[in-house]
């Protein structure tokens, strides 16, 4: 808060520091977002890709054992009824193991849907830091009285745009695991 | 004369795994990119069942429902929801704009066509 009992040159340090310190909280802010971002889709991707190597592991031993059925049926006489139920089995783990994989699979909606979230954090970010930027020549040259002025627009703008920022930028994803979600019928 | 389905969703991985399974289980399935395209597909053609999202472009899932309620070919048509969304504030809304359930992604092939199963048959 800038007092109206102080200097200029006071008004203007504590205008500064206060600018400062609203870019740091925010930048602070939106970065531990993106970390937080990050952290969540290395645990999706990693969950995800142990359920697809798993899926496709065992669906692979379970084409070996469709394999291994046909020729008990071809080379040892293996009865029609047996094989046919020996099949009906092994068509059940595969499609077990089938849907597994497209449980797993799903991670790429889930973190497309963070890393959507991430670019829009950065990017408001980028306009934070466009707004000091875009201000930053005619500076230097000023009256105490026209920085202040200057500075007070700034911290309005920077103030705003990382009110936009936090408004907009909802996370809709909170899954931390790849097991299949609720179902609630109405 | 096999059921159809329709699937909203803006990820187009996701709509594959959808018809996939719901193909896998004997229905039809008509997909659509947004609410939007969802809604022009629904008018064009009636469908047993709708599976939207929720966060889309151009109209969400909400909207989706609220306008296929507003129409007379699709007011007990069952609408489900597939979002990763599960807050209760969310599904409360969803409900009263009219769906009949609420999944949360990711979902598993056999749970889906279970429920919709119960559904339409």
């Amino acid at each position: 808060m800038v007092s109206s009992d102080m200097s200029s040159s006071e008004q203007l340090n504590v205008q500064v520091l206060n600018l400062l310190s609203g870019v740091s909280t925010h930048g602070d802010h939106h970065l531990a977002e993106v970390e937080r971002d990050l952290v969540q889709m290395d645990g999706l991707l990693d969950e995800a890709i142990k359920k697809l190597c798993t899926s496709f592991m065992a669906i692979n031993f379970a084409i070996a054992k469709q394999q291994e059925a046909l020729d008990s049926m071809l080379k040892d006489g293996m009865s029609a009824p047996d094989y046919a139920a020996r099949i009906e089995v092994i068509h059940g783990e595969i499609s077990r193991h089938v849907g597994a994989a497209v449980t797993g699979l799903q991670f790429q909606d889930m973190t497309s849907q963070l890393i959507g979230r991430m670019v829009q954090q950065l990017t408001g970010l980028r306009d934070v830091f466009g707004e000091l930027d875009a201000n930053a020549p005619p500076l230097p040259e000023s009256s105490n009285e026209n920085l202040l002025e200057k500075l007070n627009g700034i911290s309005d703008r920077v103030g705003a745009r990382c009110n936009e920022l936090s408004c907009d930028v909802r996370s809709a994803v909170k899954q931390r695991h790849m097991e299949s979600g609720d179902i609630e019928l109405f | 004369m096999a059921k159809t389905i329709l699937t909203v969703d803006d990820s187009g991985s996701l709509r594959q795994m959808l018809a996939f399974s719901l193909k896998e289980a004997g229905y039809g399935v008509i997909e659509a990119v947004n609410g939007q395209d969802g809604l022009d597909k629904a008018i064009k053609q009636k469908v047993d069942l709708v599976l939207t999202d929720q966060n889309m472009p151009v109209m969400d899932g909400l909207s989706l429902i609220k306008a296929l309620r507003g129409l007379k070919n699709y007011q007990s048509v069952p609408i489900l929801m597939l979002t990763t969304e599960a807050g209760a504030d969310m599904k409360a809304q969803g409900k009263a704009a009219g769906a009949n359930g609420w999944l949360v992604k990711p979902f598993d092939p056999a749970r889906l066509t279970e429920v919709v199963k119960k559904l339409i048959g």
